[in-house]
């Protein structure tokens, strides 16, 4: 005889079995149709591009784990034998199916083969499910939250396993099939079940397994589990219909569909936490919990039953008063399993609450009239504006007769602040070192828009965009270095259809060193270490240029700190942070001194005016080892230049 | 009584939070020029705050009046964006740097020509002159019990209770209503008024004007401020000197700059 299984075998009321099945498929259905009605009511149009791409990258992050494993190996193995387990037992169980009800072929080597992976199937989801709960419980992984779901789901997995085990190993027991060896752990289990009691267990444990794995399919869609469908979808939508930048015409609070799919993507595994340099400097705001609330935001406006959810129905209530403390610096989409951006949600909430008025804190909002009555957030003169370049032969565009190749934007904060003007000042001699025909736009320096868009003030910002092309497009320019990343960001991101090139003046260094236009005389024997700027490094994928340029300078070693490139740290001057009194147990910017120093180095470098000043300020208030400098990046090639 | 009628005196003054270097005193012409932006005087809009949050508590209507020679739109429909109901200009050739007697004359016509109210609030003092007597000059104008300094405005049973801000705190004072409030900063900043909606604002209906006449006010009955003298501030620029060396050597340094400034 071959190896094979009966089906259903001492099993009555089979008709019963197949009712409630009936019945978990449709809540299952219910549950899974509600999510894309609420999708779909929530977002605007959806218009989708490289479907084929899209679809190739989910299925290989599905498969794989890929965006998992990085980052945090234990977490992505575990999700490893979880994700192969399940997924295993939930094939071989459609497998049985269709041996059951279309054409029988579980027989012989086919049906060995079948049950050896099942074996494995349940092994590797059990273990899975058991390191878990170490992970959360034992070892408690302070990234992970203790919630009743994040209990009673994993204890789910682990008695339907269990059961499944049971109710194999009672049939072994009764039957003993000469293949029984096949089924290893079924097997094992027989041994410990008497054969006479076995045939009358049998059942119950049939009944139990079937009633978990039918229970389970009706709450999948009802608790965090719906990610084994939302995160694919997440994933999916993040490419195929990424996030627009948002119009000024929208109404305030539609969604793209990728960030409502998003929401119910997020499975709070808490990687963002991890990530944010906010939460990570004690601050009361979390990316999750944000995206949770946001969540449960979407569900409230549009669904009669207020949430889907079983568990955590009542949570999150105040936490978008936390909107201001985001730096808007990615490090949360950065480690996103589904590629969601927290930073994103909160920009949406952060507009709401600019239309409102009532929510904008008082600093806040005293900055934003400062910005709209003086074109800067410094509380500065207009008139101010190109006084740092007083006497030092640069061209004003905004002169009749003055053509240049380049229009040097210093931005607000390198115009204004005291420290910051040394960026313009070591930047502009560089450029006449090195004979760069250019020149400033003066007085008429409009601000770029930065701060309005980050704080969620579209209104303002669309009038300095406006401002700022109809200058650009009145003195001919078409070719911009900023100062400042965020300068650089605006004008490269947020300015669609735009008739000029903004640059980062790091990539107009490198630019200048590949040409051959920087030459060292004497080595400058220093080590340093570098700081990435959130909007040039994560948000652009500028990581390499600073770094060839600092290479570049003889005799200089180059040291990285625990954080770098695109898992640096925030400085905590974005996103509006820098007009803002909000407070944490630390402040971000001496964190992030903290593992300068401990890199060894004697000066750290940065390339934005605002990194500059809160690393300075930082500097100042936690007291560093003797002589240890915080420089921008012009600065110290300036005085490499001049080292003779 | 549910419904409350506020009546809301705000002035439009040059931003007295203007950068130093945007503000010149020309002594000659008796002139304070300030190169920057008109705004509402920030303690009429905590004032503003106020009222509209009063509004949204009981319901009522909300009126704005500004008074000047030349007013701007542009700079009073903020009030509007913000909550108010309805914002009256009053705008003559005559009404220009009145001295507070006058312009609470100018703003008592406009408010009996409005007739019907239950509170008058103006902010604490204006913020270019700092005098801080129209609103009460305005509430004796208007036989009305007057509460300065509000630092917190409730409503119940036809009366207003004010925590009125004195050094060591604060005190309760009731009044029955119709009442004039002089307001504070502590009632909090005015609500910020977004771009968008400010342009909503810009595009919304005429804003009636009234003269002098129209509100019966006779040239005789006003007079203008009289400036007697101006000056420049005195230079405040300070140098600091680091007196270097043991204890005893900067003792004797220290005695040295005291006699050198004998």
């Amino acid at each position: 005889m071959s190896a094979h299984r009966i089906m259903f075998w001492q099993i009555e009321y089979t008709w019963l079995f197949y009712l409630l099945s009936a019945i978990a498929v449709l809540l299952f259905l219910i549950g899974a149709g509600s999510h894309i009605w609420v999708w779909k009511k929530n977002s605007k149009s959806m218009s989708l591009k490289g479907v084929g791409h899209a679809l190739n990258k989910m299925c290989i992050d599905i498969i794989t784990g890929r965006r998992l494993i990085r980052g945090d190996m234990a977490a992505g193995l575990m999700h490893f034998l979880i994700f192969w387990g399940f997924f295993l037992l939930f094939i071989g169980t459609c497998v049985l199916v269709a041996h059951e009800h279309l054409f029988e072929f579980l027989e012989g080597a086919r049906y060995l083969w079948f049950s050896v992976l099942m074996e494995i199937g349940g092994i590797s989801l059990l273990v899975g499910i058991i390191w878990g709960l170490v992970r959360r419980y034992l070892q408690r992984v302070p990234r992970l939250e203790r919630r009743a779901e994040d209990a009673i789901l994993p204890l789910w997995f682990v008695l339907m396993v269990l059961s499944g085990f049971f109710l194999e190993g009672a049939r072994l027991a009764a039957n003993s099939p000469q293949w029984a060896d096949w089924s290893f752990v079924g097997n094992w289990i027989a041994g410990l079940i008497p054969a006479a009691a076995a045939e009358r267990l049998y059942p119950s444990f049939w009944w139990v397994h079937a009633l978990l794995c039918l229970g389970f399919i009706s709450v999948v869609c009802y608790s965090k589990m719906f990610h084994i469908l939302s995160a694919p979808a997440s994933i999916f939508f993040s490419s195929a219909s990424p996030v627009l930048p948002p119009s000024i015409e929208d109404e305030t609070g539609r969604l793209d569909v990728a960030e409502a799919v998003f929401y119910d993507g997020c499975m709070r595994c808490g990687r963002c936490v991890a990530a944010c340099p906010s939460s990570g400097a004690g601050e009361a705001y979390a990316p999750r919990d944000f995206v949770q609330w946001a969540r449960k935001q979407m569900w409230q406006t549009q669904f009669p039953l207020n949430d889907i959810r079983l568990w955590n129905r009542g949570d999150y209530e105040g936490t978008n008063e936390s909107m201001w403390y985001c730096t808007t610096c990615r490090a949360c989409l950065e480690v996103c399993p589904v590629y969601g951006a927290a930073f994103e949600a909160v920009a949406k909430e952060r507009r709401q609450a600019v239309e409102k008025g009532t929510l904008v804190p008082t600093i806040l909002n005293q900055t934003l009239e400062k910005l709209f009555r003086y074109d800067n957030p410094w509380e500065s003169s207009k008139k101010q504006r190109g006084a740092w370049a007083e006497g030092l032969d640069i061209a004003d565009l905004t002169k009749r007769g003055a053509v240049t190749d380049l229009c040097y934007f210093v931005g607000c904060t390198t115009s204004f602040d005291d420290r910051a003007r040394s960026i313009a000042h070591s930047f502009t001699k560089i450029l006449q070192l090195t004979g760069v025909n250019f020149g400033i736009l003066g007085k008429k320096e409009p601000c770029c828009g930065d701060i309005a868009r980050r704080v969620g003030e579209f209104g303002l910002f669309e009038e300095q965009k406006e401002k700022c092309k109809t200058l650009f497009d009145q003195y001919g320019i078409t070719e911009i270095a900023t100062s400042s990343p965020h300068c650089y960001h605006t004008l490269a991101n947020d300015y669609p259809d735009s008739s000029f090139r903004a640059r980062h003046y790091t990539m107009v260094l490198k630019e200048l060193l590949k040409n051959k236009k920087l030459s060292f005389e004497k080595p400058l024997n220093v080590t340093v270490t570098y700081h990435d700027p959130c909007y040039l490094g994560r948000h652009n994928r500028i990581f390499n240029e600073p770094r060839d340029v600092i290479r570049a300078i003889p005799g200089l070693r180059l040291v990285e700190m625990e954080h770098s490139r695109e898992n640096s740290l925030c400085c905590g001057g974005g996103g509006g942070r820098m007009w803002q009194d909000l407070k944490g147990e630390r402040k971000m910017s001496e964190v992030r001194l903290e593992e300068a120093e401990a890199t060894g180095a004697q000066i750290l470098i940065t390339a934005c005016p605002m990194c500059l000043i809160m690393m300075e300020d930082a500097r100042k208030a936690a007291g560093t080892r003797e002589g240890f400098r915080v420089m921008d990046l012009n600065e110290l090639l300036l005085e490499a230049l001049e080292n003779k | 009584m549910t419904e409350l009628n506020i009546i809301i005196c705000v002035k439009q003054i040059p931003d007295p939070e203007a950068p130093l270097s945007d503000v010149s005193i020309d002594a000659e012409n008796l002139e304070v020029v300030v190169d920057a932006p008109q705004v509402i005087s920030p303690f009429d809009e905590n004032a503003l705050e106020a009222a509209i949050q009063l509004k949204e508590e009981l319901d009522g209507k909300v009126t704005v009046l500004s008074m000047g020679k030349k007013l701007s739109d542009s700079v009073l429909r903020k009030a509007l964006a913000a909550g108010a109901d309805e914002l009256i200009l009053l705008e003559d050739n005559g009404f220009e740097k009145l001295d507070s007697h006058s312009t609470a004359t100018v703003l008592a016509a406009a408010i009996k020509k409005i007739g019907s109210f239950d509170l008058v609030l103006a902010g604490r003092q204006a913020g270019d002159w700092d005098s801080g007597q129209v609103g009460l000059i305005l509430g004796e104008m208007l036989g009305l019990p007057c509460i300065s300094l509000a630092r917190e405005i409730t409503v119940e049973d036809g009366s207003v209770i004010v925590k009125k801000t004195v050094p060591e705190g604060y005190e309760r004072v009731k009044a029955k209503l119709p009442a004039l409030i002089t307001v504070s900063n502590e009632v909090g900043e005015l609500r910020y008024i977004s771009r968008t909606r400010m342009l909503k604002m810009m595009r919304g209906g005429d804003i009636p004007a009234w003269t002098a006449e129209e509100i019966g006010v006779s040239d005789d009955a006003i007079e203008k401020m009289n400036i007697a003298s101006l000056t420049t501030p005195p230079d405040m620029t300070r140098d600091c000197q680091f007196l270097e060396g043991s204890p005893d050597q900067q003792a004797a340094a220290l005695v040295d700059v005291f006699v050198s400034l004998r």
